[in-house]
């Protein structure tokens, strides 16, 4: 094949760091809006402290044992505020681009399905942190039918890491 | 998205930097054994972390690596003659061994005192398997040379390529650990690669589009596992691990070789990207080899003479939108280096961070990111030996499995993403 000569308008010449300067420059929003639910005692502590922090658009919630109906099936997860304000699943959800599942161990499994299932109907992105290396798998196991995208670590700071990341 | 100075930190590895100062704990290629093929062959100029050095081998076969200028008047050794166990400037006749100290001043006295007190900065130039390995950091705290899997290999079952990729080192790294391309980008190379083609597992990447990512943290590193359906209630899962600061491996496919990338500074706006591929139990067979030299998988097709890329940013990297319309390459160039390198290098020599827009899917990234950045300031500020100096971090391998829905990566494939002598890959 014969390469077609490139014109001085080729994207490959725009690559050098002279022409950087003509990227177009405009100021972005932040873009995600997030839901950090935390799952379990251990991430209430974590999820608590994470949300002092200044975010544009995220909202930190904690989900309580969920309730269950008469054929034991779980019919709904209840929510607070991590300052300790009842809220309403549907309503967190209302608009959301993604919501961050935080779990310490697998105490959280039935309240990750409820959100997972709810976050899938509105074709809310899903991603769980599991915090505590190693130390409980069953954490990851509870999240993973329901989490599209799961760090596992031990470094509590990648909860703000990926808050960031991701412009909440 | 990253603010503009923890991009800064990231992405500058030059002399007095952070990140410069974290790549100088590891021993690192500086270039390939077959570019000093014989002693006194001809000199190598090396740029690597912004330091311009020139390699070569003398009468002993003993290997160096020093300043590329002369002591006297700073012209380059480049144009030396490599003899009698010393490389000669061509200008004066200075004389430098593989230590860089000057071994003859023609100008003075015979005899005479001057050029024991001349030294060019130099730094230890080691083979391991098909690369010459360097160590830029403190001489006391010269780590253990590296364990890489391919490295220690019988030579027949090893091949290493090497290009010059034209961005910096941090988006060509990001390229290899973030799975989620693959599927698009080099959908094509499935079918058609012979060093990807015909593996039982590519028929789950090209049947399920949207994966999902489990990304663990590790001692030396990460292991970053992409799930996919299979049959029979099964996933089929990808595991790439990333050791610090620049290691990273490609999952395998069925019995074709292993692959992976070491992704080396040159300066800010320029790396190398050196490319191996190995079997941990067979010879590469004359076709892989073949293949491998003529760019497929995962290496590149070069400019004869030259560790340039053949397709580069000069010809458009020899775009065929006809190609692309037939699906025969997502994105109308061949290969899945120039794919890779291409779309980095249109990024601009070092992108900016401040402005990307970030999903779920680039956990791997993110992680790897932070885990930098941490080495990076846990050395300056309390000394830490960062990940990837110990030797043990270098005993990874890349795997490709199905498990059982309820069982997960980390846990279930401890030993097959671990080195082990005479056992094959983990592949479908």
């Amino acid at each position: 094949m014969q390469p077609k000569p490139i014109l001085l308008n080729a994207c490959a010449r725009a690559a050098t760091a002279a022409e950087a300067r003509f990227r177009i420059q405009v100021p972005i929003a932040p873009s995600r809006a997030t839901r950090v639910v935390a799952l379990d005692g251990g991430a209430v502590d974590i999820v608590t402290r994470v949300a002092t922090m200044p975010w544009a658009s995220a909202r930190f919630l904690v989900s309580t044992v969920p309730q269950h109906d008469a054929d034991e099936t779980v019919a709904r997860v209840d929510l607070h505020t991590v300052e300790g304000t009842p809220t309403d699943l549907a309503d967190e959800l209302d608009g959301v681009d993604v919501a961050i599942m935080v779990a310490t161990s697998d105490a959280g499994a039935d309240s990750a399905a409820v959100i997972g299932a709810a976050c899938t109907v509105r074709g809310i992105m899903t991603a769980g942190l599991v915090l505590g290396r190693g130390e409980d798998s069953g954490a990851v196991a509870a999240l993973r039918p329901h989490a599209r995208f799961i760090l596992v670590t031990d470094d509590e700071d990648d909860v703000p890491e990926v808050l960031t990341a991701l412009r909440t | 998205m990253l603010r503009q100075e923890i991009n800064e930190l990231l992405t500058q590895t030059g002399p007095g930097t952070d990140m410069g100062a974290l790549f100088r704990q590891y021993w690192l290629p500086a270039l390939l054994a077959e570019e000093l093929p014989e002693n006194d062959c001809a000199p190598v100029r090396v740029k690597i972390l912004s330091e311009r050095l020139i390699a070569f081998r003398d009468t002993e076969g003993r290997y160096g690596l020093m300043d590329e200028f002369c002591a006297h008047r700073g012209a380059s050794l480049w144009f030396g003659r490599n003899e009698e166990s010393g490389l000669r400037c061509a200008y004066h006749g200075w004389k430098y061994d593989v230590t860089g100290q000057c071994v003859d001043v023609p100008s003075e006295p015979e005899n005479g005192s001057f050029c024991a007190n001349v030294k060019l900065r130099s730094y230890p130039l080691v083979k391991v398997g098909d690369i010459l390995w360097t160590y830029m950091g403190d001489p006391d705290k010269r780590p253990d040379l590296p364990e890489y899997e391919f490295i220690h290999v019988p030579p027949e079952q090893t091949y290493t390529s090497k290009r010059w990729q034209e961005c910096n080192w941090l988006q060509a790294l990001e390229g290899g650990i973030d799975s989620s391309h693959v599927s698009f980008l080099h959908s094509g190379a499935l079918n058609n690669d012979p060093l990807f083609k015909g593996a039982a597992g590519n028929k789950y990447n090209l049947g399920d589009l949207k994966p999902f990512f489990e990304v663990a943290d590790t001692d030396g590193g990460l292991f970053v596992g992409a799930r996919r359906n299979a049959e029979d209630g099964k996933y089929y899962w990808r595991i790439t691990p990333y050791v610090l600061p620049a290691f990273t491996m490609v999952p395998p496919r069925g019995d074709h070789p292993v692959h992976g990338h070491f992704w080396v500074p040159i300066d800010d706006e320029n790396c190398w990207v050196y490319t191996f591929d190995y079997h941990p139990v067979r010879p590469l067979t004359g076709d892989e080899r073949q293949a491998m030299k003529d760019g497929y998988g995962v290496h590149s097709e070069n400019i004869p003479g030259t560790y340039r890329p053949t397709a580069n940013k000069d010809n458009d990297y020899l775009m065929d939108r006809e190609a692309q319309r037939r699906n025969e390459h997502f994105s109308g160039v061949r290969g899945i280096a120039m794919q890779d390198a291409s779309l980095q290098e249109s990024m601009g020599p070092i992108v900016d961070r401040s402005k990307e827009r970030l999903v779920p899917a680039d956990s791997g990234i993110i992680k790897a990111r932070q885990k930098l950045r941490k080495a990076a300031i846990a050395l300056r500020d309390e000394g830490i030996t960062p990940p990837g100096v110990d030797t043990a971090h270098h005993r990874v391998r890349s795997a490709a499995v199905v498990l059982p829905k309820e069982e997960g990566f980390f846990d279930s494939v401890q030993e097959a993403v671990s080195v082990r002598p005479g056992v094959p890959q983990a592949s479908v």
